[in-house]
């Protein structure tokens, strides 16, 4: 028999005892250092007397505003809309409405505290962001399915056409190609020349642990001053460095390549007709597809060494579209390590069927650097010449390192300053930018979901302004930019969004 | 066959989001904004009160709290004010525009086919003065959502009905 979901309906009754436990939940979380604290202040049972005084009257509060939150919760079926409706809400009301053919998921779960009485709940998804977006707490089990299958019936008719064309990735042996094959030395390239952060942090570490140990050393014969001992131990400091920084940066690589190994050992792409099917692993390997259509965002990088080797990087990132757990959207990230050109060509063309052209560059104004070198050189430089100068006076030795930082730390902002652009063409957009690993993210017009246009009162007059593109697999952010040129192409971009029949997704 | 044509492009001539006249907020909100500053600078007040009170050590540097309490509310009621000011929304025919921002004025566009899905909101305070908030996701996440307050109530559930209509005619 259907039920009727036209009407606004509440939860199940037991539902209050769920809203009760989630706020009591959230408050004790809240609550419990503070409480501990008055504990540890006020001794005695005149404290204890307190606490439980007022712990029963929260109690009794969150028994009543979980009992007003149900009688306040309805949710509705609009058959004359195609919507759904949830309304809650004791003191703010929220009215949330939702398409129904932009349902992607309905999911049935029951928590522990849900199990023992007896109830389910049940979470609706829409494509692309991460959380759940309306949440039914407390439902029986008959009512949740029926609510699924109307939930879902509009869409199972689309999935229905959907599958056949996902019927069509199963590999047949005709159409798979195998298209990029990573050799255990193209791995080990990889392994060589990526995550140089945390290798530098690393390298960081053993230095600063190293100057202290200097420290140490050099204390430790101030007490027996003797000339030949001195030069002794400089010959000998000298060659522990050298030591120092082979072992570290012996450590960081082979840290480096084990990692690579066990990642995308036997790293392959086999074509599939539309679709690419990628796996690779070294003790559980991991099969990923990649389907264009789903695809938001992709973006290759290099770095120096790699770009002496002729290796890149490449990110696809797909939307977490009809998946159940997050397991599952991780997999919609994917990372294909050490391609050459030629590959990456052959992969964007698959994506794209063209290789996006990058056309004219908008190029930040300099005022991208002086925000930079104000926040990174100026206010660190000033607070320390503060701190050596009137707070603790034997920082001053150390003042002239300010120098070197200041060179370092400047040319970093320099080469972010060169790398930062824009590419627009027609259907595409790149953003470039890295210091080290300098990367290209490429997205298609149609796949942008939100435009914002940012600019700070005092650049009015200068004309510089910033450009937000939010997709479903992040923002794009290009600082500094003409104004009016980010405002025209925004203008563009909308007229394209508009008149394009090109869904996202 | 139908009429055909690719003309190309005048940029200049497209239309321009940033001349796009924006309504303001309902001048009722700005009550609901004092309403929530009252609360807040009379909590914070009671809060300092008893620690001026209680701490014997604070008390010798009194009147600079004081001061420095009064500055920084004056700021915020002065802030809140610009931020307000600033803020404006305007639905075209084909998307939704929504500027706000302080320091940063930012204009945020969404296209109505790239909406997931709204929610209208009643705050406590808003219902007295039957103002409520307009909440519009997209796939986009967090950032790529607009939060448009202090909308009479009326004109916000047409603009979220509109909304709808807009959604499902594009599918």
């Amino acid at each position: 028999m259907d039920q009727d979901f036209s009407k606004p309906q509440k939860q199940s009754a037991t539902g209050v005892i769920i809203m009760f436990a989630n706020s009591l939940q959230k408050l004790i979380r809240a609550l419990t250092l503070p409480m501990i604290f008055i504990l540890v202040k006020s001794k005695g049972s005149y404290g204890i007397g307190l606490i439980l005084g007022i712990s029963l009257m929260t109690l009794i509060i969150l028994a009543v505003y979980a009992w007003l939150s149900y009688q306040r919760f309805n949710f509705f079926l609009d058959e004359d809309k195609q919507e759904f409706v949830v309304n809650e809400g004791v003191f703010n009301k929220s009215t949330l409405t939702i398409q129904l053919n932009k349902i992607q998921q309905v999911n049935i779960n029951q928590s522990l505290l849900q199990q023992i009485i007896g109830i389910y709940s049940l979470d609706i998804d829409t494509a692309g962001s991460e959380k759940k977006e309306a949440s039914i707490k407390a439902i029986d089990h008959l009512t949740a399915t029926r609510l699924k299958q109307r939930l879902l019936s509009d869409r199972d008719e689309a999935a229905a056409l959907n599958q056949t064309d996902e019927n069509d990735f199963l590999p047949s042996a005709s159409s798979v190609k195998t298209m990029l094959k990573l050799s255990n030395a193209t791995l080990l390239k990889v392994g060589i020349t990526s995550n140089y952060g945390a290798s530098i942090l690393l390298l960081m570490g053993f230095i600063f642990g190293l100057i202290q140990f200097f420290k140490d050393y050099a204390t430790a014969f101030k007490v027996e001053t003797n000339d030949i001992y001195s030069t002794v131990s400089q010959g000998f400091g000298f060659i522990s460095v050298c030591f120092f920084i082979a072992f570290a940066l012996i450590i960081v690589l082979t840290t480096n390549i084990v990692r690579t190994f066990i990642r995308y050992f036997q790293f392959k792409i086999l074509r599939q007709q539309a679709a690419l099917a990628i796996s690779s692993g070294l003790f559980t390997r991991k099969n990923t597809l990649v389907t264009p259509r789903k695809v938001q965002l992709s973006a290759y990088s290099q770095n120096y060494f790699q770009k002496k080797l002729g290796i890149l990087n490449i990110k696809v990132k797909q939307a977490a579209y009809d998946t159940a757990d997050e397991e599952e959207s991780k997999k919609s990230h994917i990372e294909i390590p050490g391609c050459s050109d030629r590959e990456r060509d052959d992969i964007l063309k698959m994506i794209y069927t063209l290789i996006p052209a990058k056309g004219k560059a908008l190029i930040p104004n300099y005022r991208f650097l002086f925000l930079q070198v104000m926040l990174k050189i100026m206010i660190p430089a000033v607070l320390f010449s503060w701190l050596a100068l009137v707070v603790y006076r034997p920082l001053q030795s150390y003042l002239a390192l300010l120098i070197p930082y200041a060179i370092l730390v400047f040319i970093l902002l320099y080469f972010e300053y060169t790398h930062h652009r824009l590419y627009a063409t027609q259907g595409f957009i790149v953003k470039k930018s890295g210091i080290w690993d300098i990367e290209e993210e490429i997205i298609e017009t149609h796949k942008i979901q939100a435009i914002t246009s940012k600019q700070y009162f005092w650049h009015k007059k200068a004309d510089v302004g910033h450009l937000l593109l939010h997709t479903a697999a992040g923002v794009i952010h290009f600082k500094y930019g003409n104004y009016s040129q980010i405002n025209n192409l925004v203008n563009y971009w909308l007229y394209q969004l508009e008149s394009t029949k090109k869904d996202w997704i | 066959m139908q009429e055909f044509t690719n003309d190309p492009i005048d940029i200049s001539l497209l239309p321009q989001f940033q001349e796009v006249r924006l309504n303001a907020l309902s001048p009722k909100y700005w009550k609901v904004v004092c309403i929530n500053m009252a609360i807040f600078t009379t909590i914070t007040a009671i809060g300092m009160t008893t620690l001026l009170l209680f701490s014997a050590d604070i008390k010798a540097y009194a009147y600079i709290i004081i001061g420095t309490y009064f500055l920084l509310i004056t700021l915020m009621v002065i802030f809140n004010r610009t931020a307000l000011s600033r803020r404006g929304f305007a639905v075209r025919e084909k998307d939704i525009v929504y500027r706000h921002g302080l320091i940063a004025i930012s204009t945020t566009i969404i296209p109505f086919s790239r909406i997931q899905h709204i929610a209208l909101d009643e705050g406590f305070f808003s219902r007295m003065y039957r103002l409520g908030q307009l909440r519009i996701f997209t796939a986009g996440g967090h950032s790529g959502s607009l939060h448009i307050p202090g909308i009479e109530i009326e004109e916000a559930r047409q603009i979220k009905e509109l909304l709808m209509k807009q959604i499902s005619l594009l599918d």
